[in-house]
C-alpha cells in the first residue's frame, strides 16, 4: 500500500465530520504531494467532497488535524483557505449568472484596497492568466450566457486569480465532452509544470488512470487506499471503492452484465417525437427499448424531458404516445402512464412537509386505488406505503413520519420506489443516478434493465456518457435543442459522440 | 398653470421622502437576500419614537436619530432571527410588523397617556440651499425643502455609487445573487446581511419619523396608512435598484399628492374613491413591474453553509 | 403531552419576558397577569364575551391558514371581512322584509361570496401576472377601508349615528341567540362548523392533498400533475370566503348593521394565531380560544389597572417568537 511519497503540501489526519445522524467523514487521512495531480476516487457519499470542503474551510471538522507544508493550520472559512493559497472548483459552479466573468472573478479580491472598482485593468489580467493555462475566456461575457465548459474555466480562473497553489476540482468532467476532458487534462498538466498541486475528485477509474500521479480511494468516510498510478491495477481500485457492498463480478455497473443480450425492441412505437431531429425525421421508442439522450448539459435536455411529461407542450417537438397525441399537461401525461424521475429529485420530486406515505403517491394520488371520488383514501395510501417502505428498504419509523426527517439516501430510495412501483407506459429518467452511492446506482441500473426486459420503454437522459453507453439500445445526441444524430448500441464511439455533442460533426 | 406645476413638483419631492427611504432600506437588505415585510411596523415605531424623542428632548435631530436607532434595532432582530437562527423571513417579518404595531402605540400611551388635545412637536423647517434656491423654477422645485429631502436624494446617489462602483457593492450584490459563491470567495455572508438589514431598518425608522416631523406634528395609530406596504411595491417597481426607486417614488408621491389635492378641492367623485387611488394605482402598476423586474436570485432565502441537500 | 410541552414553555417564557416590561413600567405584574388570564372564567358574561371574540378570531385564523397550507400569505382578511360584511349588510338591508329562513342564509351566503370575490382579485393577479399576493392582499385592505366608509356614509347611512354606520338589517337577518343572558349568538356554531369542514377538506379529500402537496413543494406538485396556479388561486379564494363569513357573522350576529371599524384588529390576531398553530388546522381553534382569553383579559386590564391593552400584543408576538424558537430547538 505504501508508495514513493513526494514532498507533502497538504496533510489531513483523522478528519471527522458528522451531519445530524450521518457520519460523512470517519477518520479520513489524506496527503497531497507537491506538483502532483492526486486523484480522489470513490462513489457518491464516500466523503470525497466533504473532505475537500473541510480543507477549503466550508465545513468545520468535528475532529482531525490539517498541516500545510508541514505547519499545523486551522482553516475557519474560505477566506483562510484562500489566504493559504488553496482554491476549489465545485461540481455545482458557484457563480452569479447575471454578473460578467470579470465581476465573478474579482468578488472579494483585495484589489489593492482601492475604493473604486476598476474592472478594465482586471479584465486584462484575467485574459492573460486564462490564456497562460489554456483556459481562454472572454472576461466581458455574462456568465449565464456561457456554455458549461466555459463556465468551468471561469471557476478555475477564479482560483488561479487568487494565486492558488493547491487546486481542488470536484468531479470536473461531469459536463464535458471527451474532447473537453482531454483539454482540461492538458491544462492541469500545465498547472503542475508551473508548480501547482492538484486534487482531482472523481468516481471514474478511467479518469484517474488517465491523468493522476497518485490515487487515494475513499469509502464510507475513510481513506482505504493510497497508491501511485504505476501500482494501479483497475481491479484493485474497484475493490477498494466498493468494499463488500456489492458483488462486482455480477454488477451491471462494473461488468455490463445483462445490458447486452436482452430482448430486442419490438412492436409499435410507444413514443413518437416529431420536430426534434435536425434532419426532420421522427424519433421513436418501442417496447423493450432504452433510448439514451446524450449532450452537454444545457442543450435542451430539461426542455425535452419536460415536453415528454406534458409540462412544455410543443417546446421540443410533438409528442405522441401509443399513437395518440399527448394532451392535458402533466396531469394528462401521468394519466397516460408516463412516469418521470427528475434530475433534481429534491427540488422537483420531494414534499418535505408531507408524510412519507403522501410522498409515495405524489402524481398517482388521483388513481382509483388512492381516491374514491373526491375523497382521499388515507388507509389505502398507508397500506401501499408500508409495502414500499419494506420493499425498497426506506429507513423510517413509519409511513406517517414527516418526510423531511429522512436521510438523503432514504429520500432517494423513496423517489425511486415511487417511480418503479407504479406501472408505466414510458419512463423518463433524467440523470437518475446523480448523487447516488454505488449500491444505489447498481440498483437503478438493475431496475431499468428489468423494466426493459419486461417490455417497458425508457427515455434515459444522462450527462454521463459511460452510463448511456452501458444501458442504451440507441443514443441520440442533443445539441442546442436539436437531435443532431442517433447511434445504435455498439456503433457508438465516445469521441464521435463528443464531436456531435459540441456541434462539430 | 406653470405656478401650479412648480408647487406640485415641490410637493411631490417633499412627499416622496418616506417612500424613498423605506424602499431603499428594503432594497438594501434585499440585495443581500433578506426580504423584510416589517416596513409598516418599523415605520410606525419610527414615527412614535421620532415624535416622542423630539417631544422629550426638544430636538428634531435627536428624535430622528432615536427613530433610526429604533428602526436599526428592528433590523437587528430581523437579521438575528433569519441570518443567525435561519427562521423563515416572511414569518419573522410579520412578527416584527405586529410588534412594531403594538409597540408604537404602547410607547405613546405609556409616555403621553390619553389626552384631549395631543401634544405637538415643531415640524421640520424649510431650509433653502444658499444661492441655488434663488435659481428660477429649479430653485423652488429642488432647493427649497426640508433637510431630509436633500439627504434622501444624496443618500440615494451614494447607494447607487456604492452598489455599482465599489468592491464592497459588488460583494454585497453577490450575496443576494448567490451566497454560496460569495461565501466561497471569502465574503462574510452573515456580516453583509446584518449590516444591510440594520441600515435598512434605520432608514425605515427615519421614514416613519418623517411623518410626524413634516405632516402632523404628532403621532396617531393610523399615521403610516400603508406607506410601508407601498414601499415594498415601490421596491419591486424600481427593480431593486436605487436610481429607479427614486424615479418610481416620484410616481407614488405624485399619486398621493393628486389624491390628497382632489379630496380637498373636490372633483365630483366621492372622496372615498380618491382615497383608494394610491392603493389601486399601485396594484395596477405592479402588473407591468412584475413582468419585467429581476429580483435578487436569493431574495427571501436564508443561507446555511453546512446544510447539505443530499447526504 | 410531549407535544404540548414546547407550547407551555414558550408561553411561560413569553410571559416572563413581558413581565419584565410590565414591571419596568411600574405595574403590579401578578395582578396584571391574573386579570389577563382569569377574566374570561370569572363570570358568565366574561366567558360569553370570550366566545364572541373567539368567533372572528377563529375564522380570520383559518382565512390565513388555508392559503398558508399552499404556501400563500393572505394578509387581506381584514378587507375580506369588511367586504363580506358589506355584502351581508346589503342583503340584510335590501331584502329586509323577507322571513328569517330565507333571509338569514342569503345574508350568510352574501358574506361568503363577497369575501371570496374580494380575495379573488389578488388571486387572479397572482394567477395571471404572478404578482406577489402579500402586497396585493394588504393593499386591498386599504381599499376596503374607503369602501366601507363610502357605504356607511353615502349609501345606507344611519343619520342618527355619530360614527359611520348603516341602518340596521332586517329582523329576519339576525342570527338567533344561543343564550339570552349573557347574550351569545349562534355564529359560534357556524364558525365551528366552518372549522370542521376545513379540517375534513384538508385531511380527507383529494383536493386537500393537492393543496398540501403544493404548499410542500410547488415545483414538485406541478411536475406531478397538480394544477399549481389554480390551487394557489383556490386557496386564496377559500381564505377570502372564510374571512367574508366572519364579516357576515359580525353584521348578523353582533352589530346587526355595518359599522366602520368593526374589523378591529382581528386580521393581525388571526395571522398570529395561524403562525402560533404553525399552520396546523387542528390546532387553530385552541390557539384562537387562548388568544381570545388574552384579548378579553387585556381590555379588563386596561379598564381596571390602566395598563395599555397593546401590552398584550407584545405578549402575543413574544409567544409566537418563542413557539418558533422551540421548533428550532426540537429540530436540533
Amino acid at each position: 500500500m505504501q508508495s514513493a511519497a513526494p514532498e507533502p503540501v497538504v496533510q489531513m489526519e483523522g478528519m471527522r465530520k458528522v451531519f445530524g445522524p450521518v457520519v460523512a467523514l470517519d477518520g479520513a487521512d489524506f496527503m497531497l504531494g507537491s506538483r502532483e495531480i492526486h486523484g480522489l476516487l470513490g462513489g457518491n457519499g464516500a466523503g470525497k467532497t466533504t473532505l475537500m470542503n473541510v480543507l477549503y474551510g466550508l465545513y468545520r471538522p468535528d475532529a482531525g488535524r490539517i498541516r500545510l507544508r508541514g505547519e499545523p493550520v486551522e482553516i475557519r472559512g474560505p477566506a483562510d483557505a484562500i489566504r493559504h493559497r488553496i482554491g476549489m472548483v465545485h461540481q455545482h459552479f458557484l457563480q452569479v449568472g447575471s454578473f460578467t466573468v470579470t465581476e465573478n472573478v474579482v468578488v472579494a479580491a483585495p484589489l489593492g484596497g482601492r475604493l473604486r472598482l476598476d474592472l478594465r485593468s482586471e479584465q486584462t489580467r484575467i485574459r492573460e492568466l486564462a490564456d497562460r493555462f489554456g483556459l481562454t475566456v472572454d472576461p466581458r461575457a455574462r456568465v449565464e450566457d456561457l456554455p458549461i465548459g466555459i463556465r468551468q474555466r471561469v471557476e478555475i480562473v477564479k482560483a488561479l486569480y487568487r494565486g492558488a497553489r493547491v487546486l481542488i476540482l470536484d468531479e470536473p468532467t461531469t459536463n464535458l465532452t471527451p474532447q473537453e476532458v482531454d483539454g482540461l487534462f492538458r491544462s492541469l498538466r500545465t498547472m503542475v509544470e508551473e508548480g501547482l498541486s492538484v486534487v482531482f475528485i472523481t468516481h471514474k477509474i478511467r479518469e484517474v488512470l488517465a491523468v493522476c500521479d497518485r490515487i487515494s480511494v475513499m469509502r464510507d468516510g475513510r481513506t482505504v487506499l493510497t497508491q501511485s498510478r504505476a501500482e494501479g491495477a483497475e481491479e484493485g481500485l474497484v475493490r477498494a471503492m466498493v468494499g463488500g457492498q456489492l458483488d462486482t463480478r455480477r454488477s451491471v455497473l462494473f461488468t455490463g452484465r445483462d445490458a447486452e443480450g436482452a430482448p430486442a425492441p419490438s412492436g409499435e412505437p410507444v413514443l413518437r417525437l416529431e420536430g426534434l431531429r435536425a434532419d426532420g425525421g421522427a424519433i421513436e421508442v418501442r417496447r423493450s427499448e432504452i433510448l439514451g439522450i446524450a449532450g452537454v448539459a444545457g442543450n435542451g435536455q430539461t426542455e425535452l424531458a419536460e415536453s415528454l411529461i406534458g409540462l412544455r407542450p410543443d417546446s421540443a417537438g410533438r409528442v405522441t404516445i401509443n399513437g395518440a397525441p399527448l394532451v392535458g399537461g402533466p396531469a394528462g401525461a401521468m394519466a397516460r402512464g408516463i412516469i418521470y424521475i427528475p434530475e433534481d429529485r429534491l427540488d422537483e420530486g420531494f414534499l418535505p412537509t408531507a408524510s412519507v406515505a403522501e410522498n409515495l403517491v405524489l402524481g398517482f394520488h388521483r388513481r382509483p386505488e388512492y381516491s374514491r371520488g373526491r375523497l382521499f383514501n388515507r388507509r389505502a395510501v398507508l397500506d401501499v406505503a408500508r409495502g414500499l417502505i419494506r420493499e425498497y428498504n426506506i429507513r423510517t419509523p413509519g409511513p406517517e413520519e414527516a418526510a423531511a426527517n429522512l436521510s438523503g439516501g432514504n429520500i432517494q430510495r423513496l423517489m425511486l420506489a415511487r417511480a418503479f412501483a407504479h406501472p408505466s407506459t414510458l419512463l423518463v429518467a433524467h440523470n437518475p443516478t446523480r448523487g447516488l452511492d454505488i449500491p444505489s446506482t447498481e440498483f437503478v441500473y438493475e431496475k431499468l434493465l428489468a423494466l426493459r426486459a419486461a417490455g417497458g420503454a425508457v427515455v434515459l437522459l444522462a450527462d454521463d456518457l459511460d452510463e448511456l453507453l452501458l444501458l442504451s439500445d440507441r443514443i441520440a445526441v442533443l445539441y442546442r435543442g436539436r437531435v443532431v444524430g442517433v447511434r445504435e448500441r455498439g456503433r457508438a464511439d465516445r469521441y464521435e459522440l463528443g464531436r456531435m455533442m459540441s456541434g462539430v460533426a | 398653470m406653470a405656478e401650479q406645476l412648480i408647487t406640485f413638483t415641490g410637493l411631490v419631492l417633499m412627499t416622496m421622502v418616506p417612500y424613498v427611504l423605506a424602499s431603499q432600506g428594503t432594497m438594501l437588505g434585499g440585495r443581500a437576500g433578506v426580504f423584510s415585510v416589517a416596513q409598516e411596523g418599523i415605520m410606525l415605531v419610527g414615527a412614535s419614537v421620532g415624535f416622542l424623542g423630539t417631544y422629550a428632548t426638544g430636538s428634531l435631530t435627536a428624535g430622528a436619530v432615536l427613530a433610526m436607532a429604533a428602526g436599526g434595532l428592528f433590523g437587528l432582530a430581523l437579521a438575528y432571527f433569519t441570518t443567525s437562527l435561519k427562521m423563515n423571513q416572511f414569518v419573522i417579518g410579520l412578527a416584527l410588523f405586529f410588534t412594531g404595531l403594538g409597540l408604537s402605540t404602547l410607547l405613546y400611551k405609556v409616555t403621553i397617556g390619553v389626552t384631549l388635545t395631543p401634544p405637538l412637536i415643531p415640524t421640520l423647517p424649510v431650509e433653502p440651499v444658499p444661492v441655488l434656491a434663488r435659481l428660477p423654477v429649479l430653485g423652488r422645485v429642488l432647493f427649497s425643502h426640508n433637510v431630509l429631502v436633500y439627504l434622501t436624494l444624496l443618500l440615494s446617489a451614494a447607494l447607487y455609487y456604492v452598489l455599482y462602483h465599489t468592491p464592497a457593492g459588488l460583494a454585497l450584490r453577490s450575496v443576494g445573487e448567490n451566497p454560496m459563491a460569495a461565501d466561497s470567495l471569502g465574503v462574510n455572508v452573515g456580516r453583509v446581511r446584518y449590516v444591510t438589514v440594520i441600515i435598512g431598518g434605520a432608514l425605515m425608522g427615519l421614514a416613519g419619523a418623517y411623518l410626524p416631523m413634516v405632516y402632523t406634528g404628532t403621532f396617531t395609530e393610523g399615521i403610516v396608512r400603508g406607506r410601508g406596504w407601498l414601499a415594498i411595491a415601490l421596491t419591486f417597481f424600481g427593480g431593486w435598484t436605487p436610481h429607479l426607486i427614486v424615479l418610481g417614488a416620484v410616481f407614488f408621491a405624485a399619486i398621493e399628492v393628486l389624491s390628497f389635492g382632489a379630496q380637498i378641492r373636490g372633483i365630483g367623485l366621492p372622496y372615498q374613491f380618491l382615497q383608494m387611488l394610491p392603493y389601486l394605482a399601485t396594484i395596477l402598476i405592479m402588473i407591468p413591474a412584475f413582468r419585467r423586474v429581476r429580483v435578487p436570485a436569493f431574495l427571501g432565502q436564508n443561507y446555511h453553509r453546512e446544510r447539505r441537500t443530499q447526504a | 403531552m410531549r407535544r404540548a410541552l414546547p407550547y407551555v414553555l414558550a408561553l411561560a417564557a413569553a410571559f416572563a419576558v413581558a413581565g419584565v416590561f410590565v414591571a419596568a413600567m411600574g405595574f403590579n405584574v401578578p395582578r396584571a397577569y391574573a386579570t389577563i388570564l382569569f377574566t374570561s372564567f370569572r363570570t358568565p358574561a366574561g366567558f360569553a364575551q370570550t366566545l364572541l371574540k373567539f368567533v372572528p378570531l377563529l375564522l380570520q385564523a383559518l382565512a390565513f391558514t388555508v392559503p398558508l397550507a399552499a404556501r400563500k400569505f393572505n394578509i387581506g382578511g381584514e378587507g375580506q371581512l369588511i367586504v363580506g360584511g358589506i355584502g351581508a349588510a346589503g342583503a340584510g338591508i335590501l331584502l329586509a322584509g323577507l322571513p328569517a329562513p330565507v333571509l338569514l342564509p342569503l345574508v350568510i351566503a352574501a358574506g361568503l361570496v363577497f369575501g371570496a370575490l374580494w380575495a379573488a382579485i389578488p388571486a387572479w393577479l397572482l394567477y395571471r401576472f404572478q404578482i406577489n399576493e402579500i402586497l396585493t392582499t394588504v393593499l386591498m385592505n386599504f381599499v376596503s377601508f374607503s369602501l366601507i366608509d363610502f357605504v356607511a356614509t353615502a349609501v345606507w347611512r344611519d343619520p342618527a349615528a355619530g360614527h359611520p354606520t348603516t341602518v340596521p338589517i332586517g329582523a329576519g337577518a339576525r342570527l338567533p341567540l344561543l343564550a339570552a343572558s349573557p347574550p351569545l349568538h349562534s355564529g359560534l356554531l357556524l364558525a365551528l362548523l366552518a372549522a370542521g369542514l376545513v379540517y375534513v377538506y384538508m385531511r380527507r379529500t383529494t383536493a386537500g392533498y393537492e393543496l398540501a402537496a403544493t404548499g410542500a413543494n410547488p415545483r414538485a406538485a406541478l411536475i406531478h400533475g397538480i394544477a399549481v396556479p389554480r390551487i394557489f388561486m383556490l386557496a386564496l379564494v377559500l381564505g377570502g370566503a372564510l374571512a367574508g363569513l366572519s364579516g357576515a357573522i359580525e353584521v348578523a350576529g353582533v352589530h346587526h348593521r355595518l359599522i366602520e371599524g368593526m374589523q378591529s384588529n382581528y386580521l393581525l390576531l388571526g395571522i398570529i394565531i395561524g403562525l402560533i398553530a404553525r399552520g396546523q388546522i387542528a390546532a387553530v381553534p385552541f390557539v384562537a380560544f387562548f388568544i381570545a382569553v388574552l384579548e378579553v383579559g387585556a381590555s379588563a386590564m386596561q379598564r381596571t389597572m390602566m395598563i395599555p391593552a397593546e401590552m398584550v400584543f407584545i405578549v402575543e408576538a413574544l409567544v409566537l417568537v418563542f413557539v418558533l424558537l422551540s421548533d428550532l430547538v426540537r429540530r436540533r
